[in-house]
């Protein structure tokens, strides 16, 4: 091993320290019992604190009545307890979210081991004391040696009380510092017998046995080994983190094979002492064969271990091979493993001719160079439940039957050209089929069916079942036997065939998934394919949330359901904000009734995924579990393409907002100038040159300065209106008003403006009568007049016309001009759509005219349209408006 | 015909409408065109003395008026132009342009550009330039304030010099650095905020103040 060559910083030491910056530290009181005064020495050295001026709350300290720990509890500040209603009382609990919020620099926290009542957040204390910690408190808390999750054992065996309360090593290895509370044991039996001490654990103190001096000693000296190993381990972390060259660990690896036993956890605490006795890094491994299944209890057994082995430092890691012991080494070689631990196998089918006898004996034999440490049981193992095939639906029993019948059909008539022998045969196709096909259960009926069938047809004295001869007896039963047997193996054939399907479709599945939702635009409609997709691979109702501001907030669920309770939010947002999985089958918040997942992308944290437990609790197998891995992580990649997708859009569309308010702005403010222009250079003729002009030039320029007063009223006008459409709150007052009228007046207000076009108004005798606002038709009407001055060229021809429809009014401007170019017709109607007839000053317009006649129109319930140009009209713009007849219109 | 003709370019009629009386009363003949067609027309055909050009035209770029009739006539041109677009008032200007007025103006403000674009068209080089109590030497290299001579770098004396010749008119940056220090330097506008700065020094009577040598944001500078 390459560590070993140079001294230099191990990058292991190198995080462990830099993970450290920015907690808040964690001071450990260890005891070897009750009674040696770990919580009174907390308090002590809290009031010190104090005194040195920091900020210390007691976030939890139980006195037991004991009146010196009460007087040293009275001048600190206290946190209020929290209620937690359970099973119809309420029960106090350390009261995690005050202690967030509230933020002391240094909090206190008794019973480190402590198991929370259900309802709160974590099921153990010291979960709560590690969210303090992230939270950059300084937490001092206190905890009894027989606590500690790899002792568990040696402290049944020493004091024979199981203790239930367990904090994984891992935790007690981030302690920053461990004060040792000790106490002399006879002192401590002094003090139980004046009634100074209180036995919390009513295991303990049920066992009259536990305070005997023997095992206060036995625990003593756990509890300072436990403290001097971690000396050890503390000086070496630090030789390690400064490359101090000294004595280094052996470098021993070990590696924990596991399976789905009860020994399984057992092996991880035996391995996990191991590992500490040799300094070691400790590997747990399982290996899964392909195509077969783990029922549920064995399935969670292992899952239970492995999780264990996590909680004590393990690095676990799943295997998958047929060939158990091949694997195995291959692992081991490749990483190094020095040591190989392994239970002996308690079934071994030694008893079968093939087999290559147990795990253990499999891997002496293989090993080389790797020691291989064999842990035997300490009682006998239970035998193996036998667990029987499946029945398979009953429709299965008359085909077996059917098999037979025509297996005995068909020997009937073969009996006439061949001997007898040979129709056995013939029944035993009979079995094999429907094992192959169906399923064992309908295989054996078969087998004996065709027993009987072939007693009763083929075996003198036929007709009969009786059996003559007892060597056909013996046939017989061998016949059953082999049938059994082929069926047997044929069904197990099936049913791996069975489980390679099951993965196959699992696997395209995701294919499917991942192909489903990298084709989809946008973030909502990934989520709700997500939610669905999710939903029918686990067949769970599944929800996934989103950030949104400083909440969690449901984006998509399958079945679509909004709500979800508070504590399902409150595990979410734990999840979201940790990293973690939580709430169900976890240990953040396990009552709640949904499991939930991060989603991360890159360094990003996009949202959760949720999954509801089911009614029968029954937790997600390794398959399924996989599988919900494989799934968020899509999820959340496809999520975050398209979350980036997203804000591209939005940067785009910004930048073209942006864009068009520059135009707007532009525009307006060229509008704006040339009437402008006109009436500052008119007022400012008349008040230079006003005694130089004659009457009728003075009186042409204040005419010139109320055209363009008017000319500005006018674009303010369509300012408004455009807003006012586009806020909806345009007012329509409708009168009976002549269309007729309009147009001329829009034709005679164009030409004093100094329109130079030719203009003919085309009108029916009569009025033409609509039911309109007057103002906004004239202003609707009049920007398409103004589009035709302003691009139809100097020279060109407007021609308007109005005529009744039968079912309205229909207005057509026409001009000779160039006409709209191909490009913009589509747009022609939008905002800011402008043509630019002319060079440096930019268009001539806002490029609102023709949205706001379209606004208008569409206000009255009419329509405007740009018509094609054809053979019969091949130059010019030519639009036609038309306005429905109002109620009550003139016939 | 002994009347001269201004001709006024504009697509706006707004304009041309109290242009006209105007420069009728000021005693001028007003020649119109509404587009750019129509104004090399009758640049061409109708002789004018000045020119009010619209750099806005529905046919082509009143920048290509400039240049076509600069091709053949020295004729003095003002173009009208909006305030917010400086870059091509430069453009107008280096392509040849007298001067410009900003839309929207007073009639006033025109006359006085107009007015100062047809004097230099008069003016001739050689002998003494004068504007308020400064008076330049051209031949002599003598410049005077308030009859008291000032002394004067090359360079100075060639920026004031080139300011001088322009009285009245706005002069581009560009146009300053090429005419005094080569085309090579068109882009060193800091030379002559240096000069100009020291001119202001020697001439103004409170160079805080400046009344002769006037700045032109992001244009150029003005002799009054």
């Amino acid at each position: 091993m390459t560590k070993d060559d140079a001294p230099r910083a191990s990058p292991d030491a190198l995080l462990a320290e830099a993970s450290r910056e920015g907690r808040g530290r964690l001071r450990l009181f260890l005891g070897a019992a009750p009674g040696v005064g770990k919580t009174y020495a907390m308090l002590q050295a809290a009031r010190a604190a104090k005194a040195a001026g920091r900020d210390v709350l007691v976030g939890i300290v139980e006195t037991h009545g004991r009146a010196d720990t009460e007087a040293m509890v009275a001048d600190l500040e206290i946190l209020p307890r929290a209620r937690i209603p359970y099973r119809g009382r309420l029960v106090s609990e350390f009261d995690l979210e005050a202690a967030l919020a509230r933020r002391p620099s240094l909090l206190l926290v008794d019973e480190y081991a402590h198991s929370n009542v259900e309802g709160s957040r974590h099921p153990k204390r010291w979960q709560d004391v590690a969210d303090c910690l992230r939270a950059g408190i300084d937490v001092w808390t206190t905890m009894n040696v027989q606590h500690v999750e790899s002792l568990n054992d040696v402290v049944q065996r020493i004091t024979g009380v199981r203790v239930r309360e367990t904090v994984p090593d891992t935790t007690l290895r981030t302690a920053d510092e461990i004060v040792l509370v000790d106490l002399p044991s006879d002192e401590l039996i002094r003090r139980l017998a004046e009634g100074k001490v209180y036995v919390e654990d009513t295991a303990t103190r049920a066992t009259q046995n536990f305070f005997k001096p023997s095992n206060l000693t036995a625990l003593r000296e756990l509890a300072l080994r436990q403290v001097a190993s971690r000396v050890d381990s503390d000086l070496l972390e630090r030789m390690q983190g400064g490359a101090i060259e000294g004595p280094w660990a052996a470098g021993e690896r070990l590696l924990v094979c596991l399976g789905p036993d009860d020994a399984a956890e057992r092996l991880v605490r035996e391995g996990k002492r191991l590992a500490d006795l040799l300094g070691a890094h400790w590997f747990a491994v399982t290996i899964e064969r392909p195509g077969v299944t783990l029922d549920g209890p064995a399935a969670a057994k292992l899952d239970v271990a492995m999780q264990l082995a996590k909680s004590l430092g393990a690095e676990t890691q799943s295997l998958v091979g047929s060939d158990l012991p091949t694997e195995i080494l291959r692992f081991a070689r490749f990483e190094n493993v020095t040591q190989i631990v392994v239970g002996r196998a308690r079934v071994g089918r030694a008893w079968l001719p093939w087999s290559k006898g147990s795990l253990a004996d499999a891997m002496v034999r293989r090993a080389r160079g790797v020691s291989v440490l064999v842990l035997t049981e300490d009682r006998e193992a239970a035998w193996r439940r036998w667990t029987l095939p499946e029945m398979g639906s009953w429709t299965a029993y008359p085909a077996a039957a059917a098999s037979v019948a025509a297996a005995t059909l068909l020997g009937t008539q073969l009996v006439r050209f061949v001997p007898l022998p040979n129709v056995s045969m013939l029944y035993l196709l009979a079995v094999l089929v429907p094992a192959i096909l169906i399923g064992v259960w309908p295989a054996v009926l078969a087998s004996f069916l065709s027993f009987g069938a072939y007693n009763f047809f083929f075996i003198d004295p036929a007709g009969t079942f009786t059996i003559a001869r007892p060597h056909e007896l013996l046939a017989l039963a061998v016949f059953l036997i082999i049938a059994v047997t082929i069926s047997a193996v044929a069904g197990q054939a099936r049913e791996q065939m069975r489980a390679s399907a099951r993965r196959t479709r699992a696997a395209r599945r995701l294919y499917e998934f991942t192909r489903t939702l990298s084709a989809l635009p946008d973030a909502n409609a990934v989520l709700e394919a997500a939610a669905s997709e999710i939903n029918a691979a686990l067949g769970r109702a599944a929800v996934i949330l989103r950030p949104e501001g400083a909440d969690l907030e449901i984006a998509a669920a399958w079945p679509p359901d909004d709500r979800l309770d508070v504590p399902a939010r409150t595990a979410a947002r734990w999840s979201f904000e940790h990293g973690e999985a939580a709430g169900a089958g976890t240990q953040t918040l396990p009552s709640s009734g949904w499991f939930f997942t991060p989603l991360d992308v890159a360094d990003q944290r996009v949202g959760v995924l949720g999954l509801e437990r089911p009614g029968d609790n029954a937790p997600l197998d390794a398959e399924a579990r996989a599988l919900l891995a494989a799934l968020a992580e899509q999820t959340a990649a496809a999520l975050g393409r398209a979350l980036l997708s997203t804000e591209v859009r939005a940067a785009r569309t910004a930048a073209e907002t942006e864009r068009v308010r520059n135009i707007l702005l532009a525009s307006i403010s060229h509008d704006f100038r040339t009437p402008l222009a006109s009436i500052l250079g008119s007022a400012t003729a008349l008040i230079d040159y006003g005694e130089r002009l004659d009457d009728e030039a003075r009186r042409d320029l204040l005419a010139g300065v109320r055209d363009e007063a008017r000319h500005l009223d006018q674009m303010v006008r369509n300012l408004l209106s455009m807003t006012r459409l586009e806020a909806g709150a345009l007012e329509i007052n409708r009168d009976w008003i002549d269309v007729g009228e309009i147009l001329n007046r829009i034709v005679e207000s164009a030409r004093r403006r100094g329109a130079t076009q030719g203009f003919a108004v085309d009108l029916p005798e009569e009025p033409i009568l609509a039911h309109a606002d007057g103002t906004l038709l004239d202003q609707a009407l009049g920007n398409i007049v103004g589009n035709a001055v302003r691009h139809a060229g100097p020279n060109a021809r407007v021609m308007l016309s109005a005529r009744r429809s039968p079912d309205g009014v229909t207005v057509e401007i026409d001009d000779d001009g160039p006409g709209v170019p191909d490009g913009l017709r589509p747009q022609v109607f939008e905002k800011f759509t402008r043509h630019r007839t002319s060079g440096a000053d930019g268009g001539d317009s806002a490029g609102l005219g023709l949205a706001i006649t379209k606004g208008i129109v569409e206000a009255h319930g009419g329509t405007v349209e740009l018509l094609p140009n054809d053979p019969a009209r091949p130059r010019g713009a030519a639009f036609r408006v038309h306005l429905p007849a109002g109620e009550g219109a003139p016939a | 015909m002994s009347l001269p003709t201004i001709l006024v370019v504009d697509d706006e009629i707004a304009i041309h409408r109290f242009l006209r009386p105007v420069l009728t009363a000021e005693g001028y003949r007003v020649v119109q065109a509404m587009t750019g067609t129509d104004a090399l027309k009758l640049a061409a055909g109708e002789d004018p003395a000045a020119i009010v050009l619209d750099l806005g035209l529905p046919d082509f770029d009143g920048k290509e008026v400039i240049q076509r009739i600069r091709k053949v006539s020295q004729v003095p041109i003002v173009v009208l132009s909006a305030r917010d677009r400086e870059a091509e008032k430069v453009r107008a200007l280096d392509l040849g342009a007298d001067d410009y007025v900003e839309k929207p103006f007073g009639v006033g403000e025109l006359m006085a550009r107009l007015r100062a674009a047809m004097r230099h068209a008069k003016a001739t080089g050689g002998g003494v330039l004068v504007s308020g109590d400064v008076s330049v030497d051209v031949a002599a290299h003598v410049v005077r304030k308030g009859g008291r001579e000032v002394r004067l770098t090359r360079r100075e004396f060639d920026v004031l010099l080139a300011l001088f010749r322009n009285a009245g008119r706005v002069v581009t940056h560009t146009h300053l650095l090429r005419e005094v220090w080569g085309s090579a330097n068109e882009g060193n506008t800091q030379y002559l905020r240096v000069y100009v700065g020291q001119l202001r020094q020697k001439l103004e009577d409170d160079p805080a103040a400046p009344r002769l040598i006037l700045t032109e944001p992001g244009i150029g500078y003005r002799l009054v």
